[in-house]
C-alpha cells in the first residue's frame, strides 16, 4: 500500500466517522488544523469552569521555596457550599449540618470540581492509612498495655485469613496468663483491628474514664492487653485464659470516609470461644464528632457494672 | 422502648385559668450499638379543661381554694388521679402574678397538682411559653423563617420572637382586652387600668368611668393601643408612650419580623369575625382583635395560624416546659424530685483558664446567692467542652470541688448542669473527689441562664433520663 492509497483510506474513515456534521463544517479532510484551532478556545475555557483552577494556577508558576499546600482534609465539609449562587443558601447548610454526607459539591461540566475529587482521594487515603498503619510501640509503652499478637504474620494475612485473627500461639497464651489476674472482674484489652488510628486517638481518654468508673463500683482495671493483628472473637479467648467475668475490647472500626478515628467498645459477660455473636454488647461511634472518648468511658463503666450485676451482655441483657 | 409521661399545665391568668393534660412520648432514637440517645418524641394535648374566671376575693387576693376545687373537678372529669401526674407546671401570668398572695398560691397550687408539677411566673416565661403553645416556633423552623408571637390576653401583651426554631427575644406590654371593662348590659364602662388612663389623657380623649361607651367612643384608645403593638415589633418607630406601656422590656428589633401569629383571649377575634354584641364578654376584647385585625400588623406581616388561642399558655405549661436530660448523666441521690433551685451559670472565661480560676469564679458568684449571710441551694451551670479530654474533664471537676466547698457543708447534694455532652464523666470525677461521700447530680444537654431555676423530677425510662423544667419565677 503506497503512502497515497493510505492517505485517502484514512480520509474516508475520518470521514465516516465524523458523518455529514464534517462535511458542513469542512474540518474533517484536515483534522491536524481543526485540533490547532480548536485548542486555545479550549484552554481559554478551562479557567472560567471553575474558580479552583484558576485559583491554583498562578501557583505552579511560582518557584519552590519549600512551602506546602494546604492540607484540604481540614477545611470542614459540612460548612462547604460549592453550589454557586444557591436558591435557599441557608437552607442547604441546614440540610447539611445534619449529615455528614458530601452534598452541595457541584460540579464541573458533568464531573466533580477538582476540590471534591481531590478531598474523596485524600479521605480514602486516611482510611487506607488506618488500616494498613500500626498503634506505635511508643503509644503502647505509654498507655502501659501489655503487648501481645494473634497469630497473623502481617497486615495482609491479618486481612486476608480473619481466622488467625482470633487465634493466639501456646506462647502467646503463656504470656497472657503471666500478665494478667486469674478471674478478675473486668478484663480490659485493646486491640489496632481496623484503624490503629482510632486507637492512637481515643485511648488516653477512654482508658482513665473506664478505670475512675469501675473505681467508683469498687472495680479495679488490672493490666490491659494490647493485641497486634486483632479481630473482634479473640477476646473470647482471652475470656477463656483469664476467666474473666467481664471482657471489654477497645477495637479500631473498619474506617469510613467521614472519619478514620472512630472506635468500639465489645464488652461481653464470660465470653468463650464458639459463642454467639449476639452476647456482645456493642458501643460504637466513639470519636471526636461522636459519642466523646470520655464520655463513652464513663457510659462503658456503667455498662460493665450491669453485666457483673446481672450476669449477662448483648441481646441477654436487657437495658 | 416507648415510653409516655403525663402532664399537666394550669395556667392562672389575668381574667381565666385554665388547665390541659398532655402525654409526652419518649423514645431512644439510638441504635442498639451506641450509646443511648433519649428525647421528647410526640407531644399531644389528651384533656382541655373549661375556661374558668380566675377567682378573686374581695381584698383583690387570689382564691386558692376555689383553684384548687377546681382543679380537683378537672382531674375528676379527666378520670384521672393525682398520683398519675408525672409532669407538669402551674404558670401565674399577667395582672395574677402582681396580686400580693401570688407566690403563696402558686407553690401550693404546684404542690396540689401533683408531685413535680413546677412553679413558674415572669413575663419572658410567659411569652416562650405562649408562643410554644401557639406552634410559633415550629413554624419558624419548618418555614425557616422567623416569626413573633403576640399573645394578647386580658392585661399584657407578651411577645416571642423565634427563627428557624430558636428563641430569640422576648418582650411584653401592658395591652389587654381587659384594661378597659363595659357593663354587659348597659354598656357603662366600669374600669380603666391606670396605663390606659394616663394614655388616654395625654391624647386628650374623653373616658372615663360611668360613661356611656360605644365601639365609636373607645375607637381612638384601641387604635392607640394597636399603634403601640406596631412599635412593638417594628412596624413603626417607637412614640412617646412606648416605654411607659413596656411591662419590663420589648423586643430589641434590630431585624425585621417576616412573619406574625397570635395567640391569647384577643386572638379569637383577630382569626375570625365574633358573632353577637361587642360587649358581650364585658370587655374591649373583641374591638381590640377587629383593630388588629384591621391594622398593618396583619397586613404588612405574613400572619400564621396558631395552633392555639387562648389556650396557648396553659399547652404550652402543659406540653413544652418539661425537658429531658442527656442521656448519660450521673447522680448519685435518689430523693427526687428537687424544686426551685437556682442557677449560677458561669460566665465563658471563668471557663476558659485553669481549674484556680474556675474555682475562684464560683466562690466568688456564690456570694449573689447569699441571703442574709446564708447560702441557698444553687446548682452550678456551665458550658463545658465538646469532646473534651479527660485532663480536661479533671480541671473542670478540680475547678467545681473547689469552689464549691462553701456548699459542699449542706446536707444537700451537689448540682452540676453542663450544656455538652459530658456529664457522665464529670459527674462521675466529682464523685471521685468527694470521696463517695457527697451526693452528685450532674446532668447535661439542657441550657440554662443566670435567672432560671432548675426543677429536676424522679428518673424515667430505666433511670437513664430525668425530667427538667427550666423556668424563671418572677413576681412584680
Amino acid at each position: 500500500m503506497n503512502e497515497k492509497d493510505l492517505k485517502s483510506m484514512i480520509e474516508s474513515i475520518l470521514n465516516e466517522m465524523v458523518g455529514n456534521k464534517a462535511e458542513q463544517e469542512t474540518v474533517a479532510a484536515k483534522p491536524a488544523q481543526t485540533e490547532a484551532t480548536e485548542a486555545p478556545v479550549v484552554q481559554a475555557k478551562a479557567p472560567n469552569v471553575g474558580g479552583l483552577v484558576q485559583a491554583s494556577m498562578p501557583v505552579e508558576e511560582q518557584a519552590d521555596d519549600g512551602e506546602c499546600l494546604d492540607d484540604i482534609t481540614e477545611i470542614d465539609l459540612r460548612k462547604l457550599l460549592l453550589v454557586p449562587d444557591p436558591e435557599d443558601r441557608e437552607g442547604y447548610m441546614k440540610m447539611k449540618e445534619k449529615t455528614p454526607a458530601r452534598l452541595g459539591v457541584w460540579r464541573a461540566g458533568p464531573r466533580y470540581k477538582t476540590i471534591t475529587s481531590l478531598r474523596f482521594r485524600a479521605d480514602h487515603a486516611a482510611a487506607q492509612d488506618a488500616v494498613f498503619s500500626y498503634v506505635s510501640e511508643e503509644f503502647v509503652k505509654e498507655m502501659n498495655l501489655v503487648p501481645i499478637a494473634t497469630m497473623c504474620r502481617d497486615k495482609d494475612e491479618y486481612i486476608t485469613r480473619p481466622d488467625l485473627g482470633r487465634q493466639f500461639s501456646k506462647e502467646t497464651i503463656e504470656s497472657i496468663k503471666q500478665h494478667t489476674t486469674k478471674q478478675a472482674k473486668v478484663q480490659i484489652m485493646v486491640g489496632d483491628g481496623l484503624s490503629s488510628a482510632a486507637i492512637e486517638a481515643n485511648l488516653r481518654d477512654i482508658v482513665p474514664a473506664i478505670a475512675q468508673g469501675l473505681k467508683m463500683y469498687g472495680f479495679e482495671v488490672g493490666n490491659i492487653l494490647f493485641v497486634k493483628h486483632c479481630r473482634v472473637p479473640s477476646m473470647d479467648v482471652i475470656g477463656d485464659v483469664t476467666e474473666a467475668d467481664v471482657v471489654c475490647l477497645l477495637v479500631g472500626e473498619r474506617p469510613g470516609l467521614v472519619t478514620a478515628e472512630s472506635m468500639s467498645a465489645y464488652i461481653a459477660y464470660k465470653p468463650t470461644v464458639g459463642m454467639p455473636e449476639a452476647r456482645r454488647t456493642v458501643i460504637s461511634n466513639i470519636h471526636s464528632g461522636g459519642t466523646p472518648a470520655v464520655e463513652a468511658g464513663a457510659h462503658i463503666a456503667e455498662l460493665i457494672k450491669t453485666m457483673i450485676d446481672r450476669k449477662a451482655s448483648g441481646i441477654d441483657l436487657k437495658l | 422502648m416507648n415510653e409516655q409521661l403525663l402532664s399537666v399545665g394550669i395556667d392562672m391568668g389575668t381574667s381565666t385559668t385554665q388547665l390541659v393534660l398532655s402525654k409526652l412520648h419518649i423514645q431512644n432514637l439510638a441504635s442498639s450499638f451506641s450509646v443511648p440517645r433519649l428525647v421528647i418524641t410526640d407531644k399531644e394535648v389528651v384533656y382541655r379543661s373549661d375556661i374558668c374566671f380566675t377567682p378573686v376575693l374581695a381584698d383583690n387576693r387570689i382564691d386558692a381554694g376555689q383553684i384548687q376545687t377546681f382543679v380537683q373537678e378537672q382531674y375528676r372529669k379527666a378520670g384521672i388521679r393525682k398520683e398519675e401526674i408525672q409532669t407538669g407546671a402551674v404558670i401565674i401570668t399577667g395582672e395574677t402574678a402582681r396580686k400580693e398572695n401570688a407566690n403563696e398560691v402558686l407553690l401550693s397550687l404546684s404542690g396540689f397538682a401533683g408531685d413535680f408539677v413546677v412553679a413558674t411566673a415572669g413575663p419572658d416565661l410567659e411569652s416562650i411559653i405562649a408562643a410554644k403553645g401557639a406552634g410559633a416556633h415550629t413554624y419558624s423552623k419548618e418555614h425557616s423563617t422567623s416569626i413573633v408571637n403576640i399573645d394578647i390576653g386580658g392585661g399584657t401583651s407578651n411577645l416571642a420572637l423565634f427563627a428557624d426554631g430558636e428563641l430569640l427575644d422576648t418582650g411584653c406590654l401592658d395591652i389587654g382586652g381587659r384594661l378597659i371593662k363595659v357593663d354587659r348590659g348597659t354598656h357603662e364602662i366600669t374600669y380603666i387600668a391606670p396605663k390606659i388612663k394616663q394614655l388616654a389623657e395625654r391624647r386628650g380623649f374623653q373616658l372615663a368611668l360611668g360613661q356611656q361607651a360605644t365601639p365609636a367612643d373607645l375607637e381612638p384608645i384601641i387604635g392607640e393601643m394597636v399603634k403601640l403593638l406596631e412599635e412593638s415589633v417594628g412596624l413603626r418607630p417607637p412614640g412617646d408612650f412606648y416605654d411607659t406601656i413596656v411591662t419590663n422590656k420589648g423586643l430589641k428589633l434590630d431585624r425585621t419580623i417576616p412573619c406574625i401569629s397570635f395567640s391569647g383571649g384577643v386572638a379569637d377575634y383577630i382569626y375570625q369575625e365574633a358573632a353577637g354584641d361587642v360587649f358581650q364578654y364585658g370587655d374591649i376584647g373583641i374591638l381590640l382583635g377587629r383593630a388588629i385585625a384591621a391594622s398593618s400588623l396583619t397586613q404588612r406581616m405574613t400572619v400564621a395560624l396558631s395552633a392555639e388561642t387562648i389556650r396557648a399558655t396553659v399547652v404550652g405549661a402543659g406540653s413544652h416546659t418539661t425537658e429531658i436530660s442527656g442521656s448519660t448523666i450521673t447522680y448519685t441521690e435518689e430523693s427526687f424530685p428537687i424544686k426551685n433551685i437556682p442557677i449560677l451559670k458561669l460566665a465563658a472565661a471563668d471557663e476558659s483558664g485553669s481549674d484556680e480560676v474556675l474555682a475562684r469564679a464560683i466562690a466568688d458568684k456564690l456570694n449573689w446567692f447569699k441571703l442574709n449571710n446564708d447560702l441557698q441551694r444553687v446548682a452550678i451551670a456551665l458550658e463545658g467542652k465538646k469532646s473534651p479530654s479527660f485532663q480536661e474533664v479533671q480541671k473542670y471537676a478540680q475547678g467545681l470541688y473547689k469552689g464549691m466547698s462553701e456548699l459542699l457543708e449542706r446536707e444537700y447534694p451537689l448540682i452540676v448542669i453542663v450544656h455538652h455532652d459530658m456529664a457522665k464523666v464529670l459527674g462521675q470525677t466529682l464523685y471521685a473527689l468527694l470521696g463517695y461521700k457527697k451526693d452528685v447530680v450532674c446532668i447535661d444537654s439542657v441550657q440554662v441562664d443566670n435567672g432560671d431555676y432548675i426543677d429536676i423530677g424522679k428518673p424515667i425510662a430505666e433511670g437513664k433520663v430525668l425530667p427538667v423544667v427550666i423556668k424563671t419565677l418572677v413576681f412584680n
